[in-house]
C-alpha cells in the first residue's frame, strides 16, 4: 500500500507540475491561430439539461463558421467548463478556463446566480463575458456604465418580460386577479418582483403567491388554493420539467381550460402539450425563443439541429448557436482577437439574428424582443414581437 | 374552508403513502444494517428509469412496467448489496455515511451519463380523474393508496410470521446474538437490503405517472423526504414508520396550503427537530437505541 | 478512527519539524512559481481546511458525527457578507464577526442535539442545513433570498494611513495562508493541552470518562461550538473570496466535504486533515478533465476511502515517516 501511495503522490505531484507547464507554455494565446472560446455551462447537476442543449448549439456554430473559413482565417475552438449550476463551481470553471485554458473570450452561464458570480471575475482578468441565457435584470444593471466593463448579454430581461406578459393578459384577455406559481430561484423571484412591479399599470392584483423548489412534483394543495382564490390566471415563471407536472395536476383539480397559466415555463414545447392539453389551452408565454419562431434563419436552424441530434432544439441551444455566431461576427468586425478591439466591435455592431437585429445599449445589454404566444387549439400561436427600453435604475 | 382541509388530507394520505413505502425499506435496512442509506431514493429512482425504459423503448403496457421497473431494480440491489452494503455490517457510522453516499453518487451519475441528464416525460399509468365522495383524484393515486395499505399488512405478516422477517428482527434487536444462535448475519442483511430497494423501486413506479417527470436527481429529494421519517418513526419501527409518514404526508399538504409550499420541503425536518426535541428517541420507541 | 497516534508520535522530536518548516517555506514561495489556477485551488483547500479542522475536532478527537459544518459554514458566510455589503466594515471585524455569530448560534443549537444518541444526533445536525438552507432562502429582505448576495468587498484593512485591500490570487493566498496557519496552531494548542486528552478520553469511551470526572456534557458543547466557530470563520474567507453568497451555501455537499476531507485525511490528526484538504481539492480539480465521469469516479473514490483506507492516508504519512527514520 506504501507503494500505491507514492505512486498516487506521484502522479499527484506531475499532474501539478503539468498544469503549471501547460500554463507557463500557453503565454501566447493567440499563436496557434484558433479563438479559444470558454463556454461555462451547467454539463451536470439538475440542470444538466440546459447545459448539454447549450453546449450542441454553441458547436453547432462553431462548426458553421470552421466549415466555412473560420473567423479571420482563425478557426473557433469551444472549451467546456461545468459549473453544476452552482455559483462556486461556475467561479471556479472560469478561473480554469481563464488561468489555465487560456480563452480569449467566455460565454456563460445559464443560471443567473451563477452569471452574477461570474462577473467579477472575467473583470478582473479583462475577459469579455458574453451571457445568453441568464434573465436577471441585476446583471446589466451592474454592466457597462454600471461597473463591469467586460460582462455583455445578448439575452432578453425579465423586466421586458414580466411586462409585456402582464400587458397582453390585462389588456387582451381583460385579467387583473392573478396567483402566482413560480420556480423558488433568482430567476423565478425576479420576474416576479417586476410583475408587481407593474401591477398596478393594469390595476391588478395578486392573491395568492407561492414558489417551488426545483424537482417539485406534487402541485396539488397549491392548485387547489389557487382554485378556490377566485385568481383568472396563474402567473408562472417557472422550469420546463415542471410544467407538464403543473399541467396535469391541473387537470385532475379541475382547473385545466379555466385558468390559464401565463409567464414562462417552455409552455409551447409539443411535449408540455402532449402531457396535458387541456391545461396547457391558452397559456400565454413569452420566450425569448421558440422552435415555431417564424423566420427563414430560426427554421434553418431548428431543420439542422434537428436533424444532427435527432431531438428538437430548445431555447438555450438557439441563444448559444446565435451568440457565437455574433461574437464571431464581431471578431471579424474587429479584425483581430484582441479583446479590447473586440469589446468595441460589440459596443458597435449591428448583427442580424433570426429574431431581429442586435444592437447593445450602454449598459451592454442587448436589445432584443420578446416574442408572446399564445397556445390555441394545441399549437403555440405568436402574437407579436415586444422590445421595451429597460429602465435601470440610477 | 372544511371542504379544503378534508381534500388537502386526502392529498397528504396520497404524498404519505408514497413515502412510507419507501421509508418503510430504509427503517428495515437501518434496522439490521445500522446505516442511514443515503442512496435509499437512488432505488426509487431506478424503479422510475426501467419502467420509463420498458415503456418508451418497448412500447410495453404499464403494468408490465411496474414490474421490469422492480425486477431491474433488484438485480442492481444484488449487486449493490454485495460489494457495498454487506461490507457495512459492524462499519463505524461515518463508513455508513461515506459508502451510500458513493454508491448513491454512482447510481445516480451512470444513469445522467447513459441516458442524459434531461428530464424524460413518462407516459404510463391511470390518470384519468374520477370523482369519490365529491373530490376528483387521479385513478392512480388511489392505486398508490391501496398499495400501501398492502405493502403496510404485507410487511406486518412476514416480520411476525415468516422465518426470514422473525430473522431480520433478531439482527436489528442483537447482532452478535444471531451469530451465536446461528443466523447468518450478512445473509439477513442482503434479502433487507433487497426487499427495501425493491419497494422503493415499486413506490416509484406508482408514483411516476402522477409526477410525470422521470429524471437521474430525482432519488436525491426522496431520500431528504424520508430520512426524518425513519428518525420520527423510531428507526427500525415499520409501524411508526408508517405513522410518521402519513403524519408528514398530510404536514406537508397543510403546510403548502396555508403556509406557502416554498416550506414544504423544510416540513420534514423541522417536525423532526421539535420531535427530538420533546422525545430524543422518536415518537413511537419506548427507548432510545441509536 | 481510533488510531490518533501515528507510530512516529512516539519517537520524539525528529525529521517532522524540519520538514514542516520546509513545507511552510514552500508555501510562502509557492506564488513564485505557481500559476493563478493552481493557487486557486490551493485557496479553496486553505479554505475548506478551516470547517474540517473544526470537523475533526468533534469527530476525530471528541468522536462526534457531525453534518452541521455546511450550516455554520453558510452562517459565517452570510453574516460576514451582509456586514461588508451593508456597513462596509473592515475585513477583520467581518472575520470575527462571523466567527461569533456562528458560535452564539451554535450554542443552544448543541443544547438539545447533544442529548440525541448518535444516528439522531447525525440527521439533526443535518437538519440544521436544511433549515438554515431554508432561511437563507426564505428571509428575503435580510438575504435577498435566491438571487444571493452579490459583490461583497475585497478584504479590506482599515489601520488609518496604512489602509489597504487584500487584491488578487497572490495576495488572498498570503491572507489564507496566514489565517489557515493560525487556525492550525489555534487546534494544535487545544489538542495538547489537557481539555485536548479529556476529549479523547471522550472519544474512547464516554462513560468511563464520566466516571474519572471529566464533565463530558460541557465538553462536548464547547466543542461542537469550538468545531462551529471554525467552520463560520471559513465562511467568511470563502464569502470575501468568491465575493458572492447565495442560499446554496447551505447544503449538505459542504458537510459532506469536510466530512471527506477529515476521513480521507485520517481523524484525529492534524497532518492528515492538512493532507485531506489538499488532496479533495486536487482530486476535484484532476477530475475536471473527465466531466461526465466526474461524479461517478468520485462515488468510486469514496468507496475505496470506507473499504480500503477505513483510516484514511495519515497512517500512510506515519509509515512514511517511520520509513525515513530508519534509512537515517
Amino acid at each position: 500500500m506504501t507503494i500505491e501511495l507514492s505512486r498516487r503522490g506521484f502522479c499527484i505531484g506531475t499532474a501539478l507540475v503539468g498544469l503549471q507547464a501547460v500554463s507557463s507554455s500557453a503565454f501566447a494565446r493567440s499563436e496557434d491561430g484558433t479563438v479559444k472560446l470558454g463556454l461555462v455551462a451547467p454539463m451536470s447537476g439538475p440542470n444538466a439539461r440546459y447545459g448539454a442543449f447549450s453546449l450542441r448549439g454553441a458547436q453547432m456554430a462553431a462548426k458553421e463558421i470552421n466549415d466555412a473559413g473560420g473567423v479571420g482565417g482563425r478557426k473557433i475552438n469551444i472549451m467546456a467548463g461545468d459549473s453544476q449550476g452552482t455559483p462556486v463551481e461556475g467561479v471556479s470553471a472560469t478561473r480554469r478556463l481563464i488561468d489555465q485554458d487560456q480563452v480569449d473570450f467566455i460565454i456563460g452561464d445559464v443560471s443567473s446566480s451563477v452569471t452574477l458570480a461570474m462577473q467579477p471575475v472575467a473583470e478582473d482578468a479583462g475577459v469579455l463575458l458574453l451571457n445568453a441565457a441568464s434573465s436577471n435584470p441585476k446583471i446589466t444593471y451592474k454592466a457597462g456604465v454600471g461597473g463591469f466593463k467586460w460582462t455583455y448579454r445578448n439575452y432578453p430581461t425579465d423586466e421586458n418580460r414580466a411586462l409585456i406578459v402582464l400587458q397582453y393578459a390585462a389588456e387582451k384577455k381583460g385579467f387583473t386577479k392573478y396567483a402566482v406559481l413560480s420556480v423558488d430561484s433568482d430567476y423565478g423571484r425576479a420576474a416576479i418582483e417586476f410583475t408587481k412591479k407593474y401591477l398596478p399599470r393594469f390595476k391588478s392584483q395578486i392573491l395568492t403567491e407561492d414558489y417551488y423548489k426545483e424537482g417539485e412534483v406534487d402541485f396539488r394543495s397549491v392548485l387547489s388554493k389557487i382554485r378556490d382564490s377566485g385568481a383568472q390566471a396563474i402567473i408562472m415563471y417557472g422550469n420546463a420539467d415542471s410544467t407538464p407536472i403543473v399541467g396535469r395536476q391541473m387537470t385532475e383539480v379541475g382547473i385545466a381550460g379555466k385558468i390559464p397559466l401565463i409567464g414562462n415555463a417552455e409552455f409551447n414545447t409539443a411535449s408540455s402539450i402532449k402531457a396535458a392539453p387541456k391545461a396547457l389551452e391558452g397559456a400565454i408565454e413569452a420566450a425569448a425563443w421558440l422552435p415555431a419562431y417564424e423566420s427563414e434563419k430560426s427554421k434553418a436552424f431548428v431543420e439542422k439541429f434537428t436533424a444532427e441530434f435527432r431531438e428538437a432544439p430548445n431555447n438555450h441551444a438557439y441563444v448559444h448557436w446565435e451568440t457565437v455566431h455574433l461574437l464571431a461576427k464581431a471578431i471579424e468586425q474587429a479584425q483581430s482577437i484582441d479583446r479590447e478591439k473586440v469589446r468595441t466591435a460589440l459596443s458597435n455592431i449591428h448583427y442580424a439574428s433570426a429574431v431581429g437585429e442586435v444592437t447593445f445599449d450602454d449598459h451592454n445589454q442587448a436589445r432584443l424582443p420578446m416574442i408572446l404566444l399564445e397556445i390555441e387549439n394545441g399549437k403555440p400561436v405568436i402574437k407579436g414581437a415586444y422590445s421595451a427600453e429597460i429602465d435601470y435604475p440610477k | 374552508m372544511f371542504y379544503t382541509v378534508i381534500e388537502q388530507i386526502v392529498n397528504g394520505i396520497v404524498s404519505g403513502s408514497v413515502y412510507a413505502i419507501v421509508a418503510v425499506g430504509m427503517t428495515m435496512i437501518f434496522g439490521v444494517l445500522r446505516a442511514i442509506n443515503f442512496a435509499h431514493g437512488e432505488y426509487y429512482m431506478l424503479g422510475t428509469f426501467g419502467a420509463w425504459f420498458a415503456i418508451d423503448y418497448f412500447d410495453l403496457p404499464y403494468p408490465a412496467a411496474i414490474v421490469i421497473g422492480v425486477v431491474a431494480t433488484a438485480v442492481i440491489a444484488v449487486v449493490v448489496g454485495n460489494f457495498v452494503m454487506q461490507r457495512i455490517v459492524g462499519a463505524p457510522a461515518e463508513a455508513g455515511v461515506l459508502a451510500t453516499l458513493g454508491v448513491a453518487l454512482i447510481l445516480q451519475n451512470t444513469i445522467i451519463l447513459v441516458f442524459g441528464g434531461s428530464y424524460k416525460f413518462f407516459s404510463g399509468g391511470y390518470i384519468e380523474p374520477v370523482s369519490l365522495f365529491g373530490f376528483t383524484l387521479a385513478e392512480q393515486r388511489i392505486l398508490i393508496i391501496i398499495v400501501g395499505l398492502i405493502v403496510f399488512v404485507g410487511l406486518e405478516l412476514m416480520v411476525t410470521y415468516s422465518r426470514i422477517g422473525k430473522a431480520m428482527r433478531a439482527v436489528s434487536q442483537n447482532i452478535e446474538c444471531c451469530a451465536v444462535v446461528g443466523i447468518d448475519v450478512r445473509h439477513v442483511a442482503l434479502w433487507t437490503f433487497i426487499l427495501g430497494a425493491c419497494l422503493a423501486a415499486l413506490s416509484g413506479v406508482l408514483t411516476a405517472p402522477v409526477n410525470v417527470s422521470v429524471y437521474g436527481g430525482m432519488g436525491e429529494l426522496i431520500t431528504f423526504k424520508t430520512l426524518p421519517i425513519i428518525i420520527m418513526g423510531g428507526l427500525g419501527n415499520v409501524r411508526g414508520t408508517f405513522v410518521a409518514a402519513m403524519i408528514l404526508g398530510i404536514a406537508e399538504s397543510l403546510v403548502a396550503t396555508y403556509v406557502g409550499l416554498q416550506f414544504r420541503d423544510t416540513v420534514g425536518f423541522a417536525t423532526l427537530m421539535l420531535v427530538l426535541m420533546w422525545r430524543p428517541h422518536g415518537l413511537f420507541s419506548a427507548q432510545a437505541r441509536f | 478512527m481510533t488510531s490518533a497516534a501515528s507510530p512516529a508520535v512516539r519517537r520524539g522530536p525528529d525529521l517532522r519539524i524540519p520538514f514542516g518548516f520546509a513545507l511552510v517555506a514552500l508555501a510562502c514561495v509557492a506564488p513564485l512559481f505557481l500559476g493563478n489556477y493552481p493557487l486557486h485551488a490551493i485557496i479553496i483547500a486553505l479554505i475548506f481546511l478551516l470547517p474540517a479542522h473544526g470537523l475533526n475536532l468533534l469527530l476525530g478527537y471528541t468522536g462526534l458525527l457531525s453534518l452541521a459544518q455546511a450550516a455554520f459554514f453558510g452562517i459565517g458566510a452570510y453574516a460576514s457578507a451582509l456586514l461588508a455589503v451593508h456597513f462596509g466594515t473592515p475585513f477583520y471585524l467581518n472575520f470575527l464577526a462571523a466567527g461569533l455569530v456562528t458560535g452564539a448560534i451554535a450554542l443552544p443549537l448543541g443544547i438539545p442535539a447533544l442529548r440525541l444518541r448518535a444516528t439522531s444526533f447525525v440527521m439533526c445536525t443535518l437538519g440544521f442545513v436544511i433549515i438554515g438552507q431554508a432561511i437563507a432562502k426564505n428571509w428575503i429582505s435580510l438575504t435577498r433570498g435566491d438571487m444571493g448576495l452579490a459583490a461583497i468587498p475585497k478584504p479590506y484593512f482599515a489601520l488609518g494611513p496604512a489602509s489597504f485591500t487584500v487584491s488578487g490570487t497572490v495576495g488572498f493566498y498570503y491572507l489564507v495562508l496566514a489565517i489557515a496557519a493560525l487556525a492550525t496552531l489555534a487546534v494544535y494548542l487545544i489538542v495538547r493541552s489537557p481539555a485536548g486528552r479529556n476529549m479523547i478520553a471522550i472519544r474512547e469511551n464516554e462513560t468511563l470518562a464520566e466516571s474519572v470526572g471529566i464533565p463530558t456534557w460541557h465538553y462536548k458543547l464547547v466543542v461542537f461550538m469550538i468545531s462551529a466557530v471554525f467552520a463560520g470563520l471559513g465562511g467568511s474567507l470563502y464569502a470575501h473570496y468568491l465575493t458572492v453568497v447565495s442560499p446554496l451555501t447551505f447544503q449538505m455537499y459542504y458537510s459532506t466535504t469536510m466530512l471527506i476531507i477529515v476521513l480521507g485525511g485520517g481523524a484525529g490528526t492534524i497532518s492528515g486533515v492538512i493532507f485531506g484538504s489538499l488532496l479533495f481539492v486536487g482530486l476535484t480539480e484532476a477530475l475536471r478533465v473527465a466531466p461526465e465521469l466526474r461524479m461517478i469516479a468520485y462515488g468510486f473514490f469514496l468507496l475505496a476511502l470506507v473499504f480500503y483506507f477505513p483510516n484514511g492516508f495519515a497512517p500512510l504519512i506515519g509509515r512514511f515517516w517511520s520509513f525515513l527514520e530508519r534509512r537515517k
